[in-house]
């Protein structure tokens, strides 16, 4: 009896140890995949779903055919389904492994299928535990299959790639970074909309075997945003455009403009601006919001291209760099109030932080209100340096 | 021998039986209910937690060496003893509901989606037993070594998550009111609740505890509350109110958030492994507090043999909770603190008003 009820108990003790073997999943029957792409299906009211999934044996490090592989490091797939758990569902029809999304790179979303609204979208990749809450999410006005499945920039697989261009969006400053993160935060807020980051394909790559024909390869670019509003996109903004919102959103700090010099409209001056602060101040006055918008900024001369000297060039580069970065604020506030009537740099979040009572009243009619309000740009620059150049005199 | 703890394993043991659930179950129903001012709720909370745990205390003061169930029967009998036994067991029954929706929900919904409900019931039992078995003192030990590994768990996911610290999602403060604040505070409370209720049963064997005048408790308590408001502060400020509302284990979302630059990502799974101690503990201490108290109930000097008897009571019970996400959250939500509540603060009154009244028959027994 004491036998059987030892053995017993064992049993009960290794049945727990058990657990990893219900629905194990092994590294070699999984199909990897980088990046998605969503789009409308051909029939109304369906979804088209592409994957970019790895391809182990041709992404070990490098391009080229290693042994026994195809020489393609990717490969694409693209379902159709009534929601993308069906699409997703239905890749398994194609599929020779089970698609495994943790390793996700990115997200694409045809601009048709932005506009249609990302509510299921934003539902479906944060309901999944599996996905990485820091994949990117892109809008793009080309196929979106199209653009997961272009071999782009140094790495093997472009799933990563892209996701590099992502990491270093600020230094080009022309896109936001935006990831599940972000997006589910600003969607599911009432004090702002979100904006999401555009990819486009370029022909920008040149051939090593035909350098003659200049732009031939299809490369990825991150340029520019999408707006959004209630969940739809309602519109593009250009890559200055996404520079003003960077200053609002992620806080930029660094950047380069390019300003022509006083003498000459041909010839061009390029400062570097570093330490950048934009503060938004708002009030309250007659049931109507208003905002100061203030940038203070130090800049340097880091290519020079004008004939007066650096010592008078600088306040003429002082004004010309405050007008730009003017004219970009100006510009992206503009489409934000008058254009889309959506507020998708905060303003909404800053006004509710300082007037809390005054945001209740104006909570519902907030798009109203945001496009009404009262918006002043004050840019202040200082340039300090010609970096390790003197001046442009020379020997006097 | 009478087993004794110490202070510190005490103030461990209050920690481990609230922390598991308040960082992530609790804080989702708070920011569903006022929003950012989630961590403002967590803070009244700890205040009132601290009254209420030092209100457990005042019950014990002049009799150190009895628990609740020892000095009902001091003061009305073998009836009363009983009926205080039945109403801490019943606690314990029911708070292990929010126990298991804790327990099993972090690691099925995230791990073992695959796997089913029943084995993460019987192997928490399973570990529960064990430690009940060897008594307080192992608790203590084990809650010690809880103590350690949510030290360690509150470092990693504060690194993880300054990236994405954003101050400006916890503002406006007070935004939805000071009442409706207060109101949410008692989600807080409930958790609160498990550790008073524990101390009913546990304070008359901390070490000194009459010397202590009620302070062991109280810095639980402070202690629970300050390892607990940094994830309220970090929810809100990394997730935002609106995003620690959509989920039922907030936690888990800032967990699956948390990265250490680039290379280091999803660790979820060790921060999971570090917080699975403390709610092991909770499993552990609800067959203690009910094992005790049906023993209590029966006479049996060994609270042992109901350990099995118990087991199969919070196991079924445990299990009809979790089964139904829905009933979970509604249960959570619309039911635990509305039975919570009434027992941790009603009970010690009720004892305290009784000891006013019938305070000389203790000064009899003990002369």
């Amino acid at each position: 009896m004491k036998r059987i009820l030892c053995c017993m108990l064992l049993i009960v003790l290794t049945v727990p140890l058990l657990t990893s073997c219900m629905g194990l999943r092994q590294i070699n029957e999984l199909a990897m995949v980088a990046a998605v792409g969503l789009d409308l299906g051909e029939k109304p009211g369906t979804v088209r779903l592409s994957a970019q999934i790895i391809r182990p044996a041709d992404a070990r490090g490098q391009t080229g055919a290693p042994s026994g592989g195809t020489g393609e490091p990717i490969y694409s797939i693209s379902t159709e389904g009534s929601s993308i758990f069906d699409a997703i569902r239905n890749m398994g029809q194609i599929s020779s492994r089970r698609v495994y999304w943790a390793h996700n790179f990115l997200i694409v979303m045809s601009e048709q299928y932005a506009r249609k609204g990302i509510d299921d979208m934003v539902d479906f990749f944060t309901r999944n535990h599996e996905l990485r809450m820091n994949t990117w999410v892109a809008v793009t006005s080309d196929k979106p299959d199209e653009v997961i499945s272009t071999v782009t920039g140094l790495e093997v697989v472009p799933g990563e790639a892209v996701d590099r261009l992502f990491r270093d969006h600020r230094i080009a400053g022309r896109a936001p970074g935006t990831n599940m993160m972000s997006l589910e935060e600003s969607y599911l807020s009432d004090s702002t909309e979100p904006v999401i980051a555009r990819v486009s394909l370029q022909p920008r790559g040149v051939s090593n075997k035909k350098p003659g024909e200049h732009g031939s390869i299809k490369q990825v670019e991150l340029k520019g945003a999408a707006a959004f509003k209630h969940g739809q996109m309602v519109g593009w903004l250009t890559a200055d455009d996404a520079r003003g919102v960077l200053f609002f959103l992620e806080r930029l700090d660094k950047g380069i403009e390019v300003i022509s010099c006083p003498d000459s409209d041909t010839n061009m001056i390029t400062l570097e601006f570093n330490g950048a602060k934009l503060k938004v101040m708002p009030a309250y006055a007659q049931g109507r919001p208003k905002f100061d918008v203030h940038l203070t900024a130090k800049a340097d001369i880091v290519e020079n291209g004008c004939s007066q000297s650096t010592s008078q060039l600088r306040k003429d580069a002082d004004e010309g760099l405050d007008q730009e970065l003017t004219q970009t604020l100006e510009g992206v506030i503009d489409k934000a109030q008058h254009k889309y009537r959506t507020d998708f740099l905060k303003m909404g979040d800053v006004f509710r932080n300082k007037y809390p009572a005054e945001w209740k009243k104006l909570k519902k009619d907030w798009d109203e209100a945001f496009a009404e309000a009262e918006i002043t740009v004050q840019v202040e620059t200082t340039v300090k340096s010609g970096v390790v150049k003197a001046t442009r005199e020379g020997i006097k | 021998m009478k087993i004794q703890i110490s202070n510190g394993m005490f103030i461990a043991m209050i920690l481990n039986i609230m922390y598991a659930k308040a960082i992530g179950v609790t804080q989702g129903v708070l920011a569903r209910t006022v929003g950012q001012d989630m961590w403002l709720a967590t803070l009244l909370g700890t205040i009132e937690g601290i009254v209420m745990m030092y209100l457990t205390y005042l019950v014990i003061r002049r009799t150190p060496d009895k628990d609740y169930i020892q000095l009902g029967q001091l003061l009305l009998g073998r009836w009363f003893s009983s009926l205080v036994a039945l109403v801490i067991f019943a606690f314990f029954i029911v708070a292990f509901g929010p126990v298991m929706i804790t327990f099993v929900y972090h690691l099925r919904d995230y791990f073992l989606p695959d796997a089913p409900l029943w084995i993460f019931v019987v192997t928490s039992l399973i570990v529960g037993t064990i430690g009940c078995y060897y008594g307080l003192e192992v608790m203590g030990r084990i809650a010690v070594i809880g103590l350690l590994f949510m030290f360690a768990l509150n470092v990693l996911i504060t690194i993880g998550s300054m990236q994405e610290f954003d101050i400006r999602n916890l503002l406006p403060i007070m935004e939805s009111g000071a009442p409706k604040t207060a109101k949410a505070s008692i989600h807080y409370l409930s958790d609160c609740a498990m550790a008073t209720m524990m101390a009913t049963l546990v304070l008359p064997v901390v070490k000194k505890v009459d010397q202590g005048h009620g302070r062991f408790g109280v810095f639980g308590i402070m202690g629970s509350g300050m390892m607990i408001i940094i994830w309220a502060i970090l929810e809100g400020a990394v997730l935002s109110s609106e995003v620690t509302s959509q989920y039922t284990l907030s936690c888990m979302k800032l967990a699956r958030n948390a990265h250490m630059g680039n290379f280091l990502q999803r660790y979820e799974m060790i921060m999971i492994a570090l917080y699975s101690l403390p709610a092991l503990f909770e499993v552990m201490f609800c067959i203690y507090g009910t094992s005790v108290c049906m023993s209590r109930i029966f006479g049996i000097k060994s609270n042992r043999p109901m350990i099995i008897p118990c087991c199969i009571m919070l196991g079924v019970f445990g299990y009809w909770i979790i089964k139904d996400h829905f009933r979970a959250l509604d249960f959570l939500e619309n039911y635990w603190p509305f039975i919570a509540l009434p027992v941790a603060i009603g009970l010690p009154l009720v004892m305290i008003l009784l000891r006013k009244m019938l305070g000389y028959k203790l000064q009899k027994k003990s002369a």
